[in-house]
């Protein structure tokens, strides 16, 4: 009754599961990335929010270290997965950059634009860089959620993208410690940078053998609140059940429901009121701690022809060797990308980077408080100052 | 033979309880009735016990006023009949009593209400002392086992005489300890009923039984209750003890004379203060009071809770101020006694010594030291439900069910074993801030749900036991799906009233006399107003939450979940276990993070316990139930679960 924690002493730092709650939770920083949740017993995702069932009061925890939107030294996790030649301030580490489909008409008819990272894992799994894939599936109540596979011919069964968050990487968790499996996850670039926390933060217990392989990161401008999108599909008169599939055809402005009966258009404006209040805190748009990242195609030619495309940044040599040994294997194909296609995609990272940025310092309401960011990070700094220049 | 009914003069070891259960065989008692509440339960039990021998009726009543009315209609046809029940459970018959002491009674009708002051088993220190000046009925107080039969049994007779009902009023440490009762004969001859009605109104031996003329019938009821003040003038159970003038005197009645004589003792004051013990203690007789005022100028009233004695003893010795010279009272009003909790001779003692300006004897210089080291010595232990309790699985569930659906819902709590998630907090897991009488925790529930418009957005549960639904929350219940109140109401079934010793009740195929009865099905009742029903295992952790996140979710109805397990304790279950429970050390993290003590720390189980050398969690073989729900806890399926081989 009066006696808490049972003569055990109470520490007295603050607990990591305390700090996540006042740092992320609260602060509606949270992305549903999952990488708290399955860890222990005291996170999990309901929904699409992260509930705390219990209060653990550890400290030094996993939860705090893994959350990508805790505060780390992202300059030296960057540093120590990529070249640091390769780091571009707008996109990260380029080691390449294409045009890329899966060579399988098959294959493309079934994914959400060039079937790549469907392909991608295909290849990875065949050579024996990996003999696990997580992606993302949906569950009985219609929730995203992530999925371990580990035959190559059903991956393409979870293929296409679904725009409300997949809490990818507490699937990846329960597969911690594990010594025969070879790991490929499929990321959004919060997810991308929470496992990136896994590979390289120390921490006091970590000493489990992390079976991570590969990351295929996905290009990301938000995710959708599940509760709002669900409202919106109310809306629209379209039952979760019954949606097929989603995209946002380049230059419309417009948001495609897909059914096996119809599509429907959604205005942007009426989409961007579902987005996560976190995605606008995030600075990333390419998935910049992956191996590759891959996203819709953009280049001048029609939409229809755009759709079948996807383009493709090579980062580590991980991912170099993958996408070599797909086109190896004639499972993939690539073209070069036209000059303008790469600046347009700078460009339009760096318009999201300066946005959130914003967002951040009218959060916190001082340019010394950055959130889970720091100034001193020179990609921080950059944008952060192109900022205060344009104020 | 059952020690309950041993032969006249033999002397026999009987709990208080037991010693009234007597009392009631002795007068010819035929109908007795009761709810469960402690301490209160062993009358009906033992009454039970013996009714195919005794030809008596014995019954579990749905609730207090139900039993105080099977009783009244076994009066009624002429019969000696009795209710007993716990000290709110008077409150419940009330109003059924106000009415009843209005028409009047025939055969002799004892109403029997055992006290908890301290409340050692009980959420209230509710005094039913004043409902017998409030509704004016003559309340008896025996003070030890002997009286317990003795008063009992004259109870019958003095309300055959005055036609009225009569309270006899016991407390914890009277009805739950034991002494030596001499017993009297048992009768040999029984009463045949019969219900008369055809006199006229005002005669209450063959007219119908109303409360009108009301004023009529009121003046009759206390012409009545007058000649019980003369019957109490003379009763041998108020006896004065000690010398002629004394320089104090103790009023006192029930356990507490116990106390009383004690404090006299150990102070050696046996010639300085004298104790008035009264038997009879509503209304008081005048005249021996007059008496006994008159010895001496100080006055003190020991009595526990409420200073019913003292202010009745004030008011008399108002009304003879010019007779006697004012007296100086002390009791609670002058706060020489405590006005709340239990007495003890200790503090008794300690009044005196500040009345009479005595010492006393002090005790060893390191007394103090010492105990405070032995107590040291014992283990701290908070209340908890116990291992393998339904109750901690179905409030692991209600817990997490809110947590993940995060507005903040919470538990209006209710009566019984389940009460300890509110006493206990985290026990409950910190989801029930609510707890009164019986059924109120529905009518709570009923009322938050309907403060939407007020912006209140939180979802409301609540909870009830099997026994707790018969009694008083069915009309809540109805009151919350009449009104459209949105609410997940989940019963917690546990197949018996545990808290009191596995009474049967109208959910149970079983009688208070072990006859064969139908059973009330609670899910019928609640799809039978209309409310949606689900039912679950509160140890099939997966499936009792979805269905409490789904209700959460549903809104705008009532909801009504019945999580059915037997009690850990239940003469089913008892000793049997169905899994045989360990800790495999090896993957257990114990404080790691990963776990950091899940199931010691937040489940506590109280036979999971946390080995500081091992940093382990291990199972207590001897205390686990081997229920297995911890099995499905622990995230590393550190604790194994095998069928228990029998
Ligand atoms: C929330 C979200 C926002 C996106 N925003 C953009 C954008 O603004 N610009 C852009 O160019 N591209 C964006 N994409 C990427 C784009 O939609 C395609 O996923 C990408 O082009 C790869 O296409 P593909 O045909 O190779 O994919 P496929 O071969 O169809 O494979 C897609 C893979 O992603 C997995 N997946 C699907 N949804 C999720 C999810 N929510 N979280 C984690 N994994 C998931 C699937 O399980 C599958 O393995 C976004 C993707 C998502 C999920
Ligand atoms: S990850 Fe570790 S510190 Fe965080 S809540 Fe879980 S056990 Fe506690
Ligand atoms: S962002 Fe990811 S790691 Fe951080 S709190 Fe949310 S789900 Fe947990
Ligand atoms: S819950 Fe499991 S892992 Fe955690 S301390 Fe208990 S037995 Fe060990
Ligand atoms: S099985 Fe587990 S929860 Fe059940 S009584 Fe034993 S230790 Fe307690």
């Amino acid at each position: 009754m009066g006696i808490s924690n049972f003569g055990y002493p109470m520490n007295k730092k603050p607990g990591s599961q305390t700090k996540l709650k006042k740092d992320v939770l609260e602060q509606s920083l949270c992305t549903g990335c999952g990488a708290c949740v399955g860890l222990c017993p005291y996170q999990v995702v309901y929904h699409d929010r992260t509930v705390q069932l219990h209060d653990c009061d550890l400290t030094d925890g996993k939860c705090y270290a893994f959350c990508p939107r805790t505060p780390a030294n992202y300059g030296q996790i960057r540093e120590s997965l990529f070249d640091i030649s390769d780091v571009t301030p707008e996109i990260g580490a380029v080691k390449g950059y294409y045009l890329s489909r899966a060579a399988d008409p098959a294959l493309r008819a079934k994914s959400q634009h060039g079937g790549t990272v469907t392909a991608l894992l295909g290849v990875a799994m065949d050579e024996g860089l990996i003999n696990s894939a997580i992606v993302s599936s949906r569950n009985e109540e219609l929730k995203e959620e992530g999925r371990l596979i580990e035959e190559k011919s059903q991956l393409s069964d979870y293929a296409k993208s679904k725009f409300t968050v997949s809490p990818t990487v507490a699937a990846f968790n329960q597969l911690m410690g594990d010594v025969v499996r070879k790991v490929g996850v499929v990321a959004t670039p919060c997810q991308a940078l929470a496992l990136a926390k896994m590979k390289t933060v120390r921490i006091k217990d970590g000493d489990k053998i992390n079976p991570l392989n590969l990351v295929i990161g996905l290009f990301c401008g938000w995710t959708l609140s599940v509760e709002s999108f669900h409202r919106l599909l109310q809306l629209y008169q379209i039952s979760p059940a019954a949606l097929t599939g989603m995209d946002i055809p380049p230059g419309k402005n417009i948001l495609e429901l897909y059914t096996n009966e119809s599509v429907t258009s959604v205005p942007m404006a009426e989409v961007d009121a579902c987005v996560r209040t976190a995605c606008r805190y995030c600075i990333d748009s390419t998935a910049e701690f992956a191996d590759l990242s891959v996203g819709a195609a953009r280049f001048g030619g029609d939409c229809d022809e755009m759709r079948g495309w996807n383009q493709i940044i090579v980062r580590s040599y991980r991912g170099k060797q993958l996408l070599e040994l797909a086109v190896a294997q004639g499972a993939l194909e690539i073209r070069e990308a036209p000059a303008s296609a790469l600046q347009d995609l700078k460009n339009a990272a760096a318009g999201k980077k300066r946005k959130a940025l914003k967002n951040i310092v009218e959060k916190s309401r001082s340019v010394k408080n950055l959130l889970y960011l720091s100034g001193d990070d020179p990609v921080v700094k950059k944008y952060l100052s192109m900022e205060k220049k344009k104020r | 033979m059952t020690k309950l009914l041993s032969p006249a003069r033999s002397k026999v070891l009987f709990l208080g309880n037991e010693a009234i259960a007597r009392g009631a065989l002795e007068a010819g008692v035929a109908v007795a009735t009761g709810y469960p509440g402690t301490p209160s339960s062993e009358v009906i039990e033992s009454l039970a016990h013996v009714a195919s021998e005794r030809n008596l009726y014995v019954e579990w009543s749905v609730n207090e006023k139900v039993a105080l009315e099977v009783a009244a209609a076994a009066s009624f046809t002429g019969l000696r009949s009795m209710a007993v029940m716990k000290q709110n459970g008077v409150n419940v018959a009330s109003d059924f009593l106000l009415h009843l002491t209005a028409s009047g009674t025939r055969g002799g009708l004892v109403l029997v209400s055992c006290e908890d002051p301290g409340a050692l088993s009980s959420v209230n220190e509710g005094e039913s002392r004043y409902f017998a000046r409030m509704l004016e009925m003559p309340l008896l107080e025996p003070s030890d086992f002997q009286e317990a039969k003795d008063l009992t049994k004259w109870a019958f007779e003095l309300s055959e005489q005055i036609g009225n009902v009569v309270m006899l009023r016991s407390v914890t440490r009277m009805s739950h300890a034991s002494g030596n009762v001499i017993c009297g004969k048992l009768p040999v001859k029984s009463r045949k009923a019969h219900f008369e009605y055809d006199g006229s109104v005002m005669d209450s031996s063959r007219g119908p039984m109303i409360s009108t003329p009301v004023v009529a019938k009121h003046l009759l009821h206390q012409q009545k209750l007058k000649a019980v003040e003369a019957l109490f003038e003379k009763s041998p159970f108020n006896r004065y003890f000690g010398a002629a003038k004394p320089e104090l005197l103790m009023i006192t009645s029930s356990a507490c004379f116990l106390y009383a004589e004690e404090a006299i003792e150990m102070l050696g004051l046996q010639k300085r203060v004298g104790i008035l013990k009264l038997g009879t203690t509503w209304p008081l007789p005048p005249k021996l009071l007059e008496k006994h005022l008159r010895k001496t100028k100080k006055i003190l009233i020991v009595e526990e809770v409420m200073p019913f004695l003292e202010e009745n003893v004030k008011i008399l010795a108002a009304g003879l101020a010019n007779r006697i010279a004012i007296n100086t009272f002390h009791g609670k009003y002058d706060e020489t006694l405590p006005s709340a909790g239990e007495l003890n001779p200790d503090i008794v003692a300690a009044a005196l010594c500040h009345i009479l300006k005595v010492k006393r004897k002090t005790l060893p210089a390191n007394y103090l030291s010492d105990s405070q080291k032995a107590a040291a010595l014992i283990p701290a232990r908070e209340q908890t439900f116990c291992a393998g309790c339904p109750h901690r699985a179905s409030f692991w569930n209600i817990h997490n069910a809110i947590a993940l659906d995060g507005r903040k819902g919470f538990v209006c709590g209710d009566i019984g074993c389940y009460s300890m998630a509110a006493l206990s907090p985290a026990t409950g897991y910190h989801t029930m801030p609510t707890l009164h009488s019986m059924g109120s925790g529905t009518g709570l529930a009923s009322g938050f749900a309907k403060l939407a418009q007020f912006g209140l957005d939180q979802p409301i549960l609540t909870v009830c036991g099997d026994s707790t639904f018969y009694h008083a929350v069915i009309p809540a219940l109805i009151n919350a799906q009449h009104n459209r109140a949105d609410i997940t109401f989940i019963v917690l079934d546990n197949a018996g009233t545990a808290m009191t010793g596995f009474q049967p009740h109208p959910g149970l195929a079983i009688s208070a006399m072990k006859e064969a009865v139908p059973a009330v099905d609670i899910a019928a009742i609640c799809s039978a107003i209309g409310a949606k029903v689900a039912l679950s295992d509160p140890f099939d952790l997966e499936t009792t939450r979805k269905i409490l996140t789904s209700f959460l979710a549903d809104k705008g109805l009532l909801k009504v979940l019945i999580l059915r397990q037997a009690c850990a304790l239940s003469p089913e279950k008892k000793g049997k276990k169905i899994f045989d429970v360990k800790v495999n050390e090896l993957l257990c993290l114990g404080d790691a993070c990963g776990c950091n003590r899940l199931c010691t720390r937040v489940f506590r189980c109280p036979a999971l316990t946390w080995d500081r050398t091992t940093k382990k969690a291990v199972v207590d073989e001897v205390i686990c139930a081997g229920c297995g729900v911890c099995a499905s806890i622990c995230p590393q399926k550190a604790i194994v679960k095998t069928e228990a081989s029998l």
